[in-house]
Order: structure tokens, then sequence, then C-alpha cells
């Protein structure tokens, strides 16, 4: 992801995640969510970006979590079309919302629209790269 | 047509559309990303090598999305890709042809003359009836900016001195008329014309894009291919590529990226691909 260095120098400054279009009920966190859906953020909490320590929740990946008779289903976005780990980190979501308790089956469903920009991080998301190293 | 999440309502007709716009999308994008991997290493410069390496993932990636709409309509990745009939892919010619060799200014010129149009190409899908042509048009987008400043700002150096706007202008004598074939409609062109899954025609796209490309071209001194009378049809080369009908060069460059494949075999490949289920 393009962010701007500790020393301020400007990084890259091309993907421009500036004015994506409203996502104002973004970043999703869970915090409102109760019962199984509150297990299914709690487990998606702990899965991390592959190229930074944090969260992918904190980073504002996961547009949202439906947990219908026992299915989960998450809605979620990536940083960048090419990524690499694509497969990877939908299939550490799909097993991680699965290991919820009171979900026997997880889907994951990958989305583009809102555009992901660097405004979904959360604070704590924020906090943590700052710890990592990326001023933001 | 109103906009619809589950393409399964299309009409036959209407489907066989969508997916044949969305073969084109992809397969310009796979081969073109295909063509771009051979600079790596080979480039001008280090941060030249990068560029091109960087434009090349994203385009790999935009592939991805538009065959992943594709698998969205039944079809699996192995059939998409590895294991389709080279005289099914649908790419136009533009990106399959061989580059020049050790002539920067194809791959370039070659950028320049796709990115413009793929730019025009992806606007007139933004409002596109159907989620999965529509969603990641604002992603792709932003994306690509980058591609035409890239080309752009390189244009402008290259044509800086009389030898490198030579080999401009010699790349785009060659590749002005295979870049034409981008517009050439499909077979279903006029069910995705009433489908309404394009804003602006392709012979409108083409129209704005000639008013982009030759007076850009022409405020760095870089003469196009054809006069002012002449009717720029009389370059579009007899292979286009849309309907399956490829040059000489794709066969071998179709057999290379898909040999790692066929020496693994398919239970290998799906393995590596991590895929858990059939």
């Amino acid at each position: 992801m393009s962010v701007v260095s500790e020393t301020h120098e400007t990084a890259c400054p091309y993907p421009d995640y500036e004015d994506g279009e409203d996502v104002s009920d973004l970043p999703a966190t869970g915090a409102d969510a109760t019962g199984v859906e509150a297990r299914v953020w709690d487990a998606l909490r702990d899965v991390e970006d592959p190229e930074m320590p944090v969260s992918i929740v904190d980073l504002g990946l996961i547009y949202g979590v439906r947990v219908t008779d026992g299915v989960a289903t998450v809605e979620m976005t990536l940083t960048y079309t090419g990524c690499p780990a694509r497969q990877y980190l939908l299939d550490e979501v799909e097993d991680a919302a699965a290991s919820a308790e009171g979900v026997s089956e997880a889907a994951v469903s990958l989305v583009w629209r809102p555009e992901w920009t660097v405004e979904m991080v959360t604070e704590d998301g924020r906090a943590a790269l700052r710890e990592f190293g990326v001023s933001i | 047509m109103a906009a619809t999440d589950d393409v399964a309502d299309l009409a036959p007709d209407e489907r066989a559309a969508l997916e044949a716009l969305l073969f084109r999308m992809a397969d310009d994008e796979f081969v073109l990303a295909e063509r771009y991997t051979e600079w790596q290493v080979r480039a001008p410069t280090l941060e030249s090598d990068l560029a091109l390496a960087n434009i090349a993932q994203d385009e790999l990636g935009h592939a991805r999305l538009w065959y992943d709409a594709l698998q969205g309509l039944g079809y699996s990745e192995p059939e998409l890709v590895w294991e389709r009939n080279p005289a099914d892919f649908r790419h136009s010619i533009l990106v399959e042809l061989p580059f020049t060799g050790g002539d920067w200014a194809d791959p370039i010129v070659r950028s320049y003359l796709y990115d413009e149009a793929e730019h025009l190409r992806l606007q007139a899908l933004e409002d596109a009836p159907v989620r999965a042509l529509a969603d990641p048009i604002g992603k792709v987008q932003r994306e690509e900016e980058y591609h035409r400043e890239h080309a752009q700002s390189w244009l402008e150096r290259l044509c800086d001195d009389a030898e490198g706007r030579e080999a401009v202008e010699a790349a785009v004598g060659r590749l002005f008329g295979p870049a034409l074939t981008l517009f050439v409609p499909g077979e279903h062109e006029a069910t995705v014309e009433r489908m309404g899954l394009r804003s602006e025609s392709l012979a409108d796209q083409r129209e704005q894009w000639l008013d982009v490309v030759v007076p850009f071209l022409g405020s760095l001194g870089v003469e196009v291919p054809f006069g002012p009378e002449e009717d720029v049809d009389d370059l579009l080369p007899e292979r286009v590529g849309r309907d399956g009908n490829h040059t000489d060069d794709w066969p071998a460059l179709h057999e290379e990226l898909t040999r790692t494949y066929r020496e693994l075999g398919r239970s290998d490949a799906r393995r590596l691909r991590g895929e858990r289920r059939e």
C-alpha cells in the first residue's frame, strides 16, 4: 500500500487513495455486532495482513459480516487488485469465520465497491502501522 | 435493463454477450501483461524495469478480476486460461505482437495506445447494469491512471531528440493499425448495445481515442501513418483477434504461457494454486 514513510518523504504517490466515494458507514469494525456475529468479528481481528502486522479488520478490509442459521458470510475487499496473497487471505478469513462458535459454514465474498482507501484504516490500525514504521 | 446481481436472470443471448465482453477485456489484459514481462531486467533503467513490472502486475490483477466475473458465470480458471483453445481467445492483436528487439519505444507506444483506449472502455462501463462489470471499474481506473502518465512522460522524453522521435514514429507506424483492432466489434455487439452495457459505442470510443492520441502525438512532432483526407480504416489489419483470428505470433506465445501448466499436469497445478475443493 502507498503510505508516507516515517521520515515524511513522500513515498510512491500511486495509487491515489484520496477522494473515494462516500463511505461514511466504513470502516466496519463490528463494534455494534452481538452474539455469533460479534464472535466472527473477534476471530477476524486475529487475521493479519501478510505484509504488515496489522489486523485486516483495522486495515478496513472487512465491509460486513452476516450469520444466518450458522452460515457466515463475510464481505471484504483488498487494497490492490493485483494482490499476490489474495487466495491466502481469503482462505484465512474463511477459516477464521468458520472457527467462531455457532458458525457451521463460512463464505467470503470479495467486493470492489466501495473502493478501499487509506481513510478506512481504524485508529488502532493507524497505531499498529506507526508501530511497524509507517506513518499514516 | 435494471441493475442485476443475478446473472442467472439473463436471457441466453444476453449472457453470451456479457461473456463476450468480459473475454475481450480479460484476454487483452492477460496477454498484454505476459508481453510486458518480457521487458523485465531489460528496460533501459532499473526504475523503468520496476515501472513496467508493476504495470504488468496491475494488468494481471485486472485480468483476474474479469476472469473472476467469468467464473461467476460458471467457468473455472483452467477453462478460462490454461486449457482454453488459443483460437478462443478474443484479445486484440495489438497485445500479442512480439516486441521489436531492444526497441524501448515499442512498449511505450503500445502502452500509450492501449491505455488511452482502455480508459475510454472502462469509462463507458461505469454505469453498466451488471454489478460484476461495473463494481470494479473505480478501483481499476484508479490503478490505471499512472499507466497513462508513465507512457506520456516517456513519449515526451523519447521525442526530445531526433533519434528518439524517429523510433517513436516507427513504432506508431507499426502499431497504429493493430491498435485499431481494439475497437473492432465482436459477434454479440448488437446485444451488448441493446443491453445498455456500454454508455458509448465502440465506434464513438474510437472517435474519442483518435481525438486524443493523434493531437498528442502531433504535439510531439510524431506523424500518424494516415493523412487528414485518408480513411483510417485502411490501416486496419486483416487479422484483428477479436473474432479469434490471430496473428501467427499468438500460438507460440500461448504455448509458452501455458507450458508450465501442461508440464505439471492438472492435479499438481491445482495443488499449487492451493485450491481446496473442486
